[in-house]
């Protein structure tokens, strides 16, 4: 008996020891586990990139893109009434110093529109160094998180070259790693003594054995005697007082305090970019090829720019399946989820000036799986959502059409 | 000896007795402590959160209203056994005092070693003085009623003064963005928080608008009313736990 338990003890620590020896570090955020149809029509990102990856500590790095919000927005989705552009890291390991919307200095949240487009910039500033993976994100008020794309963010040097200083109106110069933190703890001390005081007082003396016994026998008045009430008296006196004299000397010495902000800035869209109006995208019938891992789309285009254009993308749940003749058009991170011959055309011809076509689009990639999107058809809404690039063949000028449908599962 | 002595007949222990009883004393006030410093902490954690957590959530009228209304609780129920079965007027200070050591302890590892928050931004509030006069009231009173109308009034009233020394400061303006934020808003848009977009803190919302700006003292005196219900409250769910059905003989 003593043998078997050995050996089973030997072989639990082996495989415990495998176990530790395979652990990895933490290289995404969830965001594959949100249902596809909320990552594929809520926010829709495009051109997101950042300027550099690789900084020191202290250094300014900036993240900026564009985001359709769709107008397809799931029913079951609360409409993005409250929504904050956040970004996703292990803590305040940067912190963010600027952040624009629009072209617009934006603080707090703000109320997105459906149908709308935007575009962004974050500034971000290194604090502890280290290998970030990073994604701007999305907080949507009752709706949860939508991921950006995300990307690997090298942070050097020391944490003790960073600095974080900002100046109050009234021209005060504070360091934000230490305001108010030595005044915070003498205060804390200062009552905490005060208590620690109080208690000794009590626990110098035989507690609760005894003094249990003494109330059982009635002995009630000898438990506090005549100096436990002259410290009660002062403590009840002088208590209050000492904290509303100390209170009027903190006003007195901030006499130009303000209550914590929390409006919801109000930004309008851009005028449109999405469905601007040059080219109308309807979708006719969107199935999903469990098998192959491709998603065709039957879709008619009607061309009402002055010149040829082809289709050059299809972007969803920040996944970029490209057609390869029109790869070098592509505008995003080439490193981020991007397919570069996902996109095939039955009919690769250019659209021509007031022709309307009906053609299908085939989106292919392990990305559908990978990034678990073919898990829409598993979803009480299975309607997909993307944006379509096209492009101007002879000025390269790019229009952008968002399209939608519901989508039919062929599984054999 | 029965439970019920009498007065006659009682004699204080001495020697080797009163030598237990005191060991006994040191160990229930060591487990007592950490039963405290876990069970208040968590408590405090899952109700008050984010108002004690973050220096950006301590605004002038949601936080004077539930922090001292969910500090009351484990305070009522420590008295009601301390001064009902040992007439010890010290629940109140040793639950809250129990509270700050578990807060800081989390601040200091969980927030700034393991998460990189500077301290400053989650500095907690202190009730401390609202639990002495809440422990001396009980004693010089003897009554639940005063305790609780009184106590637990200047419990909640307290609160806001207390520590606008300690946060003042972080309500200095600062000029950001075109418009005017506070040290502790700022505090909250550099410091990324993954989990804390900026609407989900609960920032002067309601109706509460008809005295005007003042809307701390409005807040105080609504946790003032509440925290006497809350007191009552907790002090019989304290007495109601404090059962001496099991003790037959000391």
């Amino acid at each position: 008996m003593k043998q078997l338990l050995i050996k089973c003890a030997v072989s639990l620590g082996f495989m415990l020891s495998l176990y530790t020896l395979n652990i990895q570090t933490v290289m995404a955020h969830g965001e594959k586990a949100l249902e596809p149809f909320i990552r594929m029509r809520t926010i829709q990102w495009y051109d997101v990139q950042w300027d550099k990856q690789k900084f020191n500590v202290n250094d300014e790095v900036s993240v900026s893109g564009k985001f359709h919000v769709a107008e397809d927005w799931p029913v079951s989705v609360p409409k993005p009434e409250a929504s904050f552009l956040n970004i996703s890291t292990p803590g305040p390991v940067l912190i963010r110093t600027e952040r624009y919307l629009n072209g617009k200095p934006w603080m707090n949240s703000v109320a997105l529109q459906p149908g709308g487009d935007y575009n962004f910039k974050i500034v971000l500033k290194g604090r502890l160094p280290g290998r970030y993976h990073i994604h701007p994100f999305f907080n949507l008020k009752d709706a949860g998180q939508v991921m950006g794309p995300g990307v690997w963010l090298d942070i050097t040097g020391s944490p003790s070259d960073f600095s974080n200083q900002a100046k109050t109106i009234n021209g005060e110069l504070v360091d934000m790693e230490t305001f108010g933190l030595g005044n915070g703890i003498f205060w804390h001390s200062f009552w905490g003594l005060l208590a620690t005081a109080w208690l000794l007082w009590w626990l110098r003396r035989p507690l609760f054995i005894p003094r249990y016994r003494m109330l059982q026998a009635g002995l009630e008045d000898e438990l506090i005697t005549s100096n436990d009430r002259l410290i009660a008296k002062g403590i009840l006196i002088g208590v209050p007082v000492l904290v509303l004299a100390i209170n009027a000397m903190t006003i007195s010495r901030y006499p130009n305090t303000i209550p914590l902000q929390a409006s919801l800035d109000q930004i309008l869209p851009l005028s449109a970019q999405v469905n601007a109006g040059v080219v109308d995208v309807e979708t006719l019938k969107a199935e999903y090829r469990i098998p192959e891992r491709s998603m065709t789309f039957t879709v008619k285009v009607n061309n009402r720019s002055e010149n040829p254009l082809q289709i050059g993308e299809f972007a969803t749940a920040n996944v970029h399946f490209l057609n390869k003749d029109l790869r070098a058009a592509y505008q995003g991170d080439p490193n981020s989820l991007t397919a570069p011959e996902g996109l095939s055309l039955d009919n690769a011809a250019p659209i021509q000036p007031g022709e309307q076509r009906t053609m299908t689009i085939t989106a292919s990639d392990a990305f559908w799986e990978t990034e678990k999107l073919d898990g829409l058809i598993r979803d009480a809404d299975s309607r997909i959502g993307g944006l379509l690039f096209l492009y101007d063949s002879v000025t390269a000028e790019r229009y952008i059409s968002s399209i939608t449908a519901a989508v039919i599962p062929k599984f054999n | 000896m029965s439970a019920n002595i009498s007065n006659r007949s009682f004699r204080p222990y001495t020697g080797e007795k009163a030598r237990i009883t005191r060991a006994y004393d040191y160990l229930i006030l060591v487990l007592a402590l950490f039963l405290f410093i876990g069970s208040f902490h968590l408590h405090f954690a899952l109700t008050v959160g984010d108002w004690d957590f973050w220096v950006d959530w301590k605004d002038r009228q949601w936080w004077p209203l539930v922090t001292p209304l969910m500090g009351i609780t484990f305070p009522a129920a420590v008295q009601a056994v301390m001064w009902e079965k040992f007439r010890l007027p010290l629940g109140a200070t040793l639950c809250v005092a129990a509270l700050l050591i578990g807060t800081w302890v989390t601040r200091i590892f969980a927030y700034h070693y393991w998460n990189f928050f500077p301290i400053n931004m989650v500095l907690p509030a202190t009730m401390l003085p609202g639990a002495l006069v809440l422990d001396v009231i009980l004693m010089l009173s003897n009554r639940l009623t005063v305790t609780a109308i009184f106590g637990g009034a200047a419990f909640a009233l307290l609160f806001y003064p207390s520590n606008w020394p300690i946060f003042a400061m972080f309500h200095m303006p600062v000029e950001y963005g075109n418009g005017q934020l506070t040290v502790a808003d700022l505090f909250g848009f550099e410091y990324i928080r993954t989990g804390m977009p900026e609407y989900l803190r609960i920032i002067e919302r309601g109706t509460l608008r008809t005295y005007g700006q003042y809307a701390a003292p409005l807040a105080a005196f609504c946790s003032a009313l509440l925290c006497v219900l809350m007191y009552t409250l907790w002090w019989f769910i304290g007495k109601w736990f404090a059962t001496v059905r099991y003790l037959n003989k000391i």
